[in-house]
Formats: C-alpha cells, sequence, structure tokens
C-alpha cells in the first residue's frame, strides 16, 4: 500500500517541518513520562533553552554568511568568567593603593565588551587573512579556553550577590528573566534580518559572496560585524550562564557550538549560506531543548543522549541536502 | 550638525554607563572592609573546628557500623542508602561509619584494615580530598552559607583537620595486624555501587591491644 499525498501538501509540509517534529517529539516524551508536561518542566526547559536560542541566534547570521563559529562556546565561558571575577574581585593596584570595584552593570558591560572583541576578532582574522572560519574560530576555540583558566587559575568563581543571580534565576511579569532576554534578542535580530541594510547584505553574501561584491557591498564589513555580533550574543549566554549557576565555571560551553550549529541546521538554515531564518533557529532550539529534557526524564544515559543528539544533526542536514536538490 | 548631535548623545551614555559601572576607593581600606580578618566575614577555619569538636565527633558514636552497612548495601542497597547524606543532587552519596579490626597492610598511600566479617578497607592517609568529611553527617545544611565558596573553604578545612589531626598518628602507630577502631567518612555512587575497594576518610582512630567485636 502506498500513501498518496496530494500534490500541494509538499511545501507545506516542508515549510513546518520542524514545528511539525517538534509536535512528534513533544506527543512521543508526553506519552512516556508524566513528568514532562507540567508548568515547572515547561518554564525549565525554556530557561535552558534561552542561553542557546541567544548562542545559535549569533550563529544563524554567521552561518548565514556562509560561514561556522566554533569559539562560541569558550566566548562564553571567557565573557561569564571576566564578568564575574571583576564583579567579585574588581581590580586591585597595589602602586597607587587603589581598588577598581566594578557594579553589576560595569560587569554586565565588561562580559559583553569581551565576547564583541573575541568576535570581532574572528571576523579581522578570517577577512583580513583569508582564513577558512573553521580554522580561525577553532583556534579562537582553544585561546578563549586558555584564557578563561588563566583569568581563573582554573577554579570556579563563585558568590556573585543576588542582583547579578536575578539575570539567571530571576522571574519578570510571571516569565524567567533568560527568556525575557532571549525573546529581545530574537527580536532584534528577526528585526535585523528582514527589516534592514546589514540583514540583506548578510543573505546576499550567503547567496553569493562574488556577485554581492560586484554589487558593492563591504563584504569585509559585514563578515567582521557578523562575528562581532556572535560573539557578543555568546557574550549574553555566558552571562545567563554565570548568573543561573551563581558560579563562571572555567570549563562552562564545552560544546555548546555543537548545540547551537544543530539548532541552526535543524532550524532548516543551509550551512551552504544565504538560506535560513532566526525563528527557524529558534524552532531548532527548542527542539534540541525538548530533546534534552525528554533524555533525561526518560532517564537515558548521558552516553545515548549523545549518540541520539549525533543522529538527529545527522538527519536534519539529511533532510536539508535532500531540499535543496528538490529546490 | 545631526552627526555631531549623535557623537554628543552616544558620548553622553558612555560616560554615564562608566560612570555606573566601576567605583574607586583605597586599597588598603577595601582590604579591610572585605579581607579574611573582616567583621561578618565567613571564617571557615573557625567554623571547621567548632563543627569537629562539637557535632562531628560526638555523630560519630550513632554512626552505623560498616559490617553491617555493606550486608546491608549488598542485600538492599536503597535502605542502606537512606542512612546517607549529601548536600549536592546526583549519585554521590555519603556514610558516617565506624567500624574495627585489624590492619593487614600498610602503604604509601593508605592503611588497609581487615574487618571482622573479612571484608577490606582503606583507611585514606594521603589523599584526603573531597566533600565526604563534610557531608557524611548529614549536619551541614546548605541554607546555613551565603554561598558555594563558603561550603567548600569548610570541606578543606575539615580535609585539613584530617591531615592535621588524624593521619599522623594513624601512619605512625599502623602496624599489620594490630587491632584498630576507627570512625571516618565513606563516599559512594548510588548508581555504579562497587563495594570491592572502599576508601574511608578517618576522622578518629584508636588502636588497641585486642580486636573488639
Amino acid at each position: 500500500m502506498q500513501l498518496a499525498l496530494p500534490a500541494n501538501s509538499r511545501p507545506l509540509l516542508l515549510k513546518f517541518q520542524s514545528l511539525i517534529a517538534l509536535f512528534v517529539l513533544c506527543l512521543g516524551i508526553s506519552l512516556l513520562s508524566d513528568k514532562f508536561l507540567t508548568g515547572a518542566n515547561f518554564w525549565n526547559v525554556l530557561r535552558q533553552i534561552s542561553v542557546n536560542v541567544c548562542i545559535s541566534t549569533g550563529m544563524t547570521l554567521v552561518v548565514l554568511t556562509a560561514g561556522i563559529d566554533l569559539s562560541v562556546g569558550s566566548v562564553l565561558a571567557l565573557a561569564g568568567a571576566i564578568a564575574a571575577g571583576l564583579l567579585r574581585n574588581g581590580i586591585a593596584l597595589t602602586g597607587p593603593d587603589l581598588f577598581i570595584g566594578f557594579t553589576v552593570l560595569g560587569a554586565v558591560v565588561a562580559g559583553l565588551g569581551t565576547g564583541t572583541a573575541l568576535g570581532w576578532f574572528n571576523g579581522w582574522v578570517i577577512t583580513r587573512f583569508r582564513l577558512p572560519p573553521f580554522v580561525a574560530t577553532l583556534a579562537m576555540l582553544t585561546i578563549a579556553r586558555g584564557l578563561t583558566m588563566l583569568w581563573t587559575g582554573g577554579f570556579p568563581i563563585t558568590g556573585l550577590g543576588d542582583s547579578f543571580d536575578y539575570l539567571g534565576t530571576g522571574w519578570l511579569l510571571g516569565i524567567p528573566v533568560p527568556v525575557w532576554v532571549s525573546g529581545l534578542i530574537v527580536a532584534l535580530a528577526v528585526l535585523v534580518t528582514n527589516k534592514t541594510r546589514l540583514g540583506r547584505y548578510i543573505y546576499a553574501i550567503g547567496g553569493s559572496e562574488s556577485a554581492a561584491r560586484l554589487s558593492g557591498v563591504n563584504i569585509n564589513r559585514v563578515k567582521t560585524t557578523v562575528y562581532a555580533l556572535a560573539g557578543a550574543l555568546a557574550a549574553v549566554g555566558g552571562l545567563l550562564v554565570t548568573a543561573r549557576l551563581d558560579s563562571a565555571q572555567p570549563n562552562a560551553g564545552s560544546s555548546y557550538e555543537l548545540d547551537s550549529i544543530a539548532a541552526v541546521v535543524i532550524g532548516g538554515t543551509s550551512l551552504a549560506g544565504g538560506r535560513g531564518s532566526i525563528l527557524g533557529t529558534v524552532q531548532g532550539a527548542v527542539i534540541i531543548g525538548v530533546l534534552n529534557n525528554g533524555l533525561v526524564l526518560l532517564n537515558v544515559s548521558p552516553f545515548w543522549q549523545q549518540v541520539v543528539k549525533g543522529f538527529v544533526i545527522l538527519l536534519a542536514v539529511i533532510i536539508d541536502k535532500s531540499n535543496a536538490k528538490n529546490d | 550638525m545631526k552627526k555631531t548631535l549623535q557623537y554628543v548623545v552616544l558620548a553622553a551614555v558612555l560616560v554615564l554607563v562608566a560612570f555606573k559601572s566601576v567605583y574607586f576607593e583605597k586599597l588598603s581600606t577595601h582590604k579591610a572592609a572585605t579581607g579574611p580578618d573582616a567583621a561578618g566575614k565567613f571564617d571557615a577555619a573557625s567554623y571547621a573546628q567548632r563543627f569537629w569538636t562539637e557535632k562531628l565527633l560526638p555523630a560519630t558514636a550513632q554512626a552505623p557500623d560498616l559490617s553491617a552497612l555493606l550486608t546491608e548495601l549488598k542485600a538492599n542497597p536503597q535502605a542502606a542508602f537512606a542512612q546517607s547524606h549529601a548536600l549536592g543532587i546526583g549519585n554521590i552519596r555519603y556514610f558516617l561509619v565506624r567500624g574495627a579490626g585489624t590492619v593487614a597492610k600498610v602503604d604509601k598511600n593508605d592503611v588497609t584494615v581487615r574487618l571482622a566479617d573479612g571484608n577490606d578497607v582503606q583507611l585514606a592517609t594521603e589523599y584526603v580530598f573531597g566533600n565526604a568529611a563534610r557531608d557524611a553527617s548529614g549536619l551541614i545544611r546548605n541554607q546555613d552559607f551565603d554561598n558555594t565558596a563558603d561550603l567548600n573553604a569548610l570541606a578543606e578545612q575539615l580535609n585539613g583537620l584530617i591531615r592535621a589531626r588524624v593521619v599522623p598518628g594513624l601512619r605512625a602507630d599502623a602496624r599489620p595486624g594490630s587491632a584498630v577502631q576507627f570512625a571516618g567518612a565513606l563516599e559512594l555512587n548510588q548508581a555504579h555501587l562497587h563495594l570491592d575497594k572502599l576508601e574511608v576518610m578517618p576522622l578518629a582512630v584508636t588502636f588497641s591491644p585486642t580486636v573488639k567485636p
């Protein structure tokens, strides 16, 4: 027996494939675990997803230009550690007998500045020396992780205070603060990609870099801006993680780059660039988050969780390839 | 003109952010207010001393016998783990235990004691780390501490007391064949329970000419 779908149903299925996958996933987990569809778990999942949404939004911008950023996990760790270190210890200058203390605002600004600077450096290296993004950001992955270890001495920085922790653990109008932060970032990113010149340039570069160059787009400036934004958004993720744990962990963010790439790919953004959307990535991040949560609730071994996630990413890329061929 | 105005506004915002971001004070004043001797600061060393003397050592008198605990762990692990404690979530749990036996072997890193029922247990003498001494009694509560750094400092101070007060005597007096009574903290993984090599952080050790049953 063969299932016959109406001719016009295929584009519809393709358009909503992420949402359909999410619905099937939620249905399956809710049938297997009575803890999944509860209010507490709902907010827990959203809070966990928030960090990946921030990072993945930046990653989407990078991937849309046909690039990749493998350093986001390490940048996240360094930004969080810089913010925590300055907030907790400030800067002590023994010579002039001066102590420079940092407020929560100062720590946040320093963390964001760190992420932006590292991202900008990625973009500068990639455009100035024509390095493949894979190689340049792989180097930054190691550099930023090493700097994090140097800054923290390999130990967590804890005791950051209630005001800072509010960023990761607080509630505003009945919704967790990290959800507000990630929601705001998504809204701004949708605005930038759909309604601004920068957004059009990002898609143009990913579609055809040479055509964009011939059209007068300043490729280097756009790419550098995109990588700086990715760094800044990784830093936001770092601040949220640090605030949530009340602790900057030197090994924070390990393998986050893979989760964010997975969210981007599952959300339908082409790794070849030029095709995809921020909202698709949000769907991808939700799928990854729900999958993580479901596997934990179903008491699946962490080792098997990695295997399952790997296959889901593989499946998403295969579907993406197949769609691209059919298009 | 419009561009100039933009720059002026941007500069004003930057100055305001900078003004609200940092503050300055004399380093000597700051150290006096926040250093280890500042009033109100958690003093892990003093807390550990008091906890050791007033709570932890008295609690060992009520600790379960290690041989009986091992029997129960083999027969009914779930019931046995009801006697364990831990401050963190997860499968790592700690037991406060006491036991008696004969010194079977003295190594660089530990002293092996053969219990009356034939089980071997190692009393650590070299690698005294972790949270066992802090968590095993269940008398330390998360909510009594402002932050995890203080909890970590307490664990380190208690381990320091073990190194300073228990280990030297244990190393000096342990001879193969001598009878020993001990109290200590035992760490076990609830999900991956291995009872073939047990290591106890020693809290109190006494040697006697004969093994008491």
